[in-house]
């Protein structure tokens, strides 16, 4: 006892108590955070572990699991539609989001000129797709590409021929990628919008002293200063349109099957048909893995070719 | 300001606790389980000032799928026994709702007392037997000749011993027609005569045929009806084996059949191009763009929609016998505490005067044959069907129809040989080629169970 007693001062001595003000507010301050990173990691991580542990089985949701290697990847990898899912991605990826950003671009443009005298209206307006119900407006686009639909009388009445845009290979993308154009563009506009506002008038006031015309402007000027939002706008629409899913399931699976043709499987749906049509857990995973792997490679590709656009200029703003 | 700090303080201590919570959620599974005795008891206490006999008052969770009558029914049933109440939760998607349940399964908490099962997702669940209740051990022996057999089949397990679901209400298919387009093709009208003249599927296209040569509109609306109608008549299974759940679809002759049939109708120009359920379909439905229409007792809420066509329908029966689609069960799931009384609910819900009742109210068709010879089931003269007595014309086709095996996979499969033929229909693709890459498909996806 002696001993102890004489021990303690001594470790004391050497020794800071155990709760110092820093560790107490330190505590304090990780518990104020801890909420989402308690909700993070049951909701998020838990998930995508469990994910790649469940592709190395085979589960239907009800029975046992039954560990089978990398047989759920070597089945989807040599299933032909698992491959023309991935293309179908891709394809509409590209259709839906390349001439939407062109698009989105020229519209922030538009809304940003003074000469807009509806700025707020037009801004509420091109924002509206975004937060319209996909499932509302998948079925209003059905019906538009129907086979009796407005798009196919357009056409009609322009003298071409009707297109079979719920099971023709091009028809079904391209009635796919509008739907996503039609819903993105707003919300990408005013992503866009937002950097134009950020280039300060004063450098478009220079160049116009020094006789630089509109369109010179928007080349040394606009594009480059607007390269993070550029950044930034490729990779969440290459994100999402990899993820690409309401729009085919409810365009293609109307028939209340709840499968999606061919023509328009994507990645997700297959996934999804996997999961919860076929009750194939197992290979659904597998396929969610693979996903997260191109999803990664397809992100690490934008991020290089459009940080190489417009070269060195993008620097100078900094 | 000092309150609006204490204030945040208590609001995220709130947010903690409840993060933790459903941390511990994920752990400990059996404490839902649990629960299901005793919320149902501090419920009641609450609101009728607390009686403690927890084990007298019943609360039996009920998921119901789609538009039934069974809250109504329910509400009858707690006035006889008052001990007993049942809490519905109602969907009208059916995937959702299987879904829910097989989480529910897997994770061994929050499945219902009693559980609405569509016959497309039987077979997902008959492999999951130990999950349920056998109804057999609770009785269901002696009430099962009051069902008809193939419904009553569709939810035994294969060795018959174990019985997963009572029957609720079926879907046999019948031929909805217009009366006043085969009128213009010098076809009979009356239900007998129109129903002589397409006996046999030959006779069908026959008929088929020349009421596309006379109106110049096709005779049936789509490529999936007419498929459907021919490959229901299968003998006892359709796409997969019973005997070891094995891919069959290729070597099925009434497969083969029913995808020749449809072929043939799309290259003679009598199957028409709607998507079904889409609006145009109902459109035409209302315009009669077509004649006929292979479908369920269920379909006519669909066609009773196109009121421009009220009066101008009647209802034959299918060529060689005929089919049924949809349909569904009363099962109970094992985490359910109260087995004994849910199962004196249910057979109580589905008995011979209930069905009458569930067919008067929202036109669930009885699968007690009893039922159809019933006074008040076979007086009703229907004025959208030109007057005729639909419920006799279902009835018959009900007792034609033959058990058929789907297997777990069956919905997908058959997708696929629905595409094929659609791409038939509208690329001209070559029926062969097709054929053979949905077997090729159907084939991939077996490899998988």
């Amino acid at each position: 006892m002696a001993d102890l007693a004489t021990a303690k001062p001594l470790q004391n001595e050497g020794k800071k108590p155990f709760w110092t003000e820093t560790r107490r507010s330190r505590l304090t301050a990780y518990t104020f955070i801890s909420p989402f990173f308690i909700l993070f990691s049951i909701f998020g991580l838990y998930p995508i572990f469990f994910t790649i542990y469940l592709s190395f089985f085979k589960w239907d949701a009800l029975g046992p699991m039954k560990f089978v290697g990398f047989r759920n990847y070597e089945l989807i990898t040599s299933d032909p539609t698992f491959w023309i899912s991935f293309s179908n991605t891709l394809i509409m990826a590209l259709m839906g989001t390349v001439p939407q950003l062109i698009m989105a671009l020229f519209v922030a443009i538009m809304l940003n000129s003074a000469l807009n005298k509806f700025k707020n209206t037009s801004r509420i307006l091109f924002f509206m797709p975004n937060i319209t119900s996909i499932v509302a407006v998948a079925l209003v686009f059905s019906t538009m590409f129907g086979n009796n639909g407005m798009i196919n009388w357009l056409l009609n009445t322009m003298g071409m021929e009707s297109m079979a845009f719920n099971s023709g290979w091009w028809g079904v993308k391209i009635a796919i990628s509008t739907m996503v154009m039609w819903r993105w563009m707003g919300y990408n506009a005013i992503i866009f919008l937002s950097g134009l506002q950020s280039i300060p008038t004063d450098i478009y006031e220079a160049a116009k002293i020094d006789g630089a015309s509109r369109g010179q402007q928007m080349i040394y000027i606009t594009l480059p200063l607007l390269r993070p939002f550029i950044i930034f706008v490729t990779l969440i629409s290459t994100i999402g349109a990899l993820q690409l899913f309401t729009e085919p399931y409810v365009f293609l699976g109307q028939s209340g099957t709840g499968s999606t043709r061919q023509e328009g499987v994507t990645m997700v749906t297959y996934l999804y048909s996997e999961a919860f049509r076929n009750g194939f857990f197992g290979t659904a995973a597998a396929t969610a893995v693979m996903l997260f792997a191109f999803t990664i490679i397809f992100s690490v590709l934008n991020m290089m070719i459009s940080s190489r656009m417009g070269g060195d200029t993008g620097g100078k703003k900094a | 300001m000092n309150r609006m700090k204490r204030m945040a303080v208590v609001l995220i201590a709130v947010l903690l606790v409840a993060s933790l919570a459903a941390c511990g959620g994920g752990g400990n599974k059996t404490t839902t389980n649990n629960g299901g005795n005793t919320p149902g008891a501090s419920e009641n206490g609450a609101n009728e000032g607390a009686t403690t006999d927890s084990g007298e008052k019943i609360e039996l969770t009920f998921w119901s799928l789609g538009t039934t009558n069974y809250e109504e029914l329910a509400k009858e049933y707690t006035e006889e026994h008052p001990n007993v109440t049942v809490k519905f939760q109602n969907t009208s998607d059916q995937t959702a709702h299987h879904n829910n349940l097989t989480t529910a399964l897997s994770a061994n908490s929050g499945a219902p007392d009693i559980f609405m099962l569509e016959i497309a997702f039987m077979e997902r669940f008959i492999n999951a037997q130990d999950k349920f209740h056998n109804l057999y051990d609770l009785g269901a022996k002696d009430i099962e000749g009051d069902y008809l057999e193939w419904k009553w089949k569709q939810a035994t397990s294969l060795d018959g011993s174990f019985q997963l679901g009572l029957p609720t209400d079926i879907g046999p298919t019948v031929v909805y027609y217009r009366t006043d387009l085969v009128e213009q093709a010098g076809l009979p009208t009356d239900p007998d005569g129109f129903s002589a003249a397409i006996d046999t599927w030959d006779k069908f296209a026959a008929v088929a045929k020349q009421f596309k040569d006379k109106t110049g509109k096709p005779f049936a609306d789509l490529t999936d009806l007419v498929y459907n109608g021919v490959r229901d008549q299968a003998a006892d299974e359709i796409y997969f084996s019973r005997a070891d759940g094995s891919f069959i679809g290729d070597t099925n002759p009434q497969v083969k059949k029913a995808y020749d049939f449809t072929v043939n109708g799309i290259q003679e120009g009598w199957i028409g191009n709607t998507l079904l359920w889409s609006p145009e379909w109902n459109k035409a439905i209302n315009d009669g763009d077509f004649a006929v229409m292979l479908a369920p007792a269920w379909m006519a809420g669909t066609i009773r929609n196109a009121q421009d066509s009220a009066g101008k329908w009647a209802i034959a029966q299918l060529p060689e016998g005929a089919g049924n689609w949809g349909g569904s069960f009363l099962t109970l799931p094992k985490e359910g505490k109260h087995s004994k009384e849910a199962y004196e609910f249910i057979s109580w819900l589905v008995n011979k005067e209930n069905q009458l009742k569930s067919f008067k109210s929202k036109g669930l068709f009885p699968s007690i044959p009893a039922v159809y010879s019933e006074p008040s089931f076979t007086e009703d003269k229907d004025d959208f069907f030109s007057g005729q007595v639909i419920s006799e014309a279902y009835a018959k086709s009900a007792e034609r129809v033959k058990p058929v095996y789907y297997g777990p996979l069956h919905d997908q499969v058959d997708t696929m040989f629905k595409d094929a033929l659609k791409n038939v229909l509208e690329k001209k693709a070559d029926p062969a080629k097709e054929w053979e890459n949905a077997i090729k498909q159907a084939k991939t996806l077996a490899e998988r169970s």
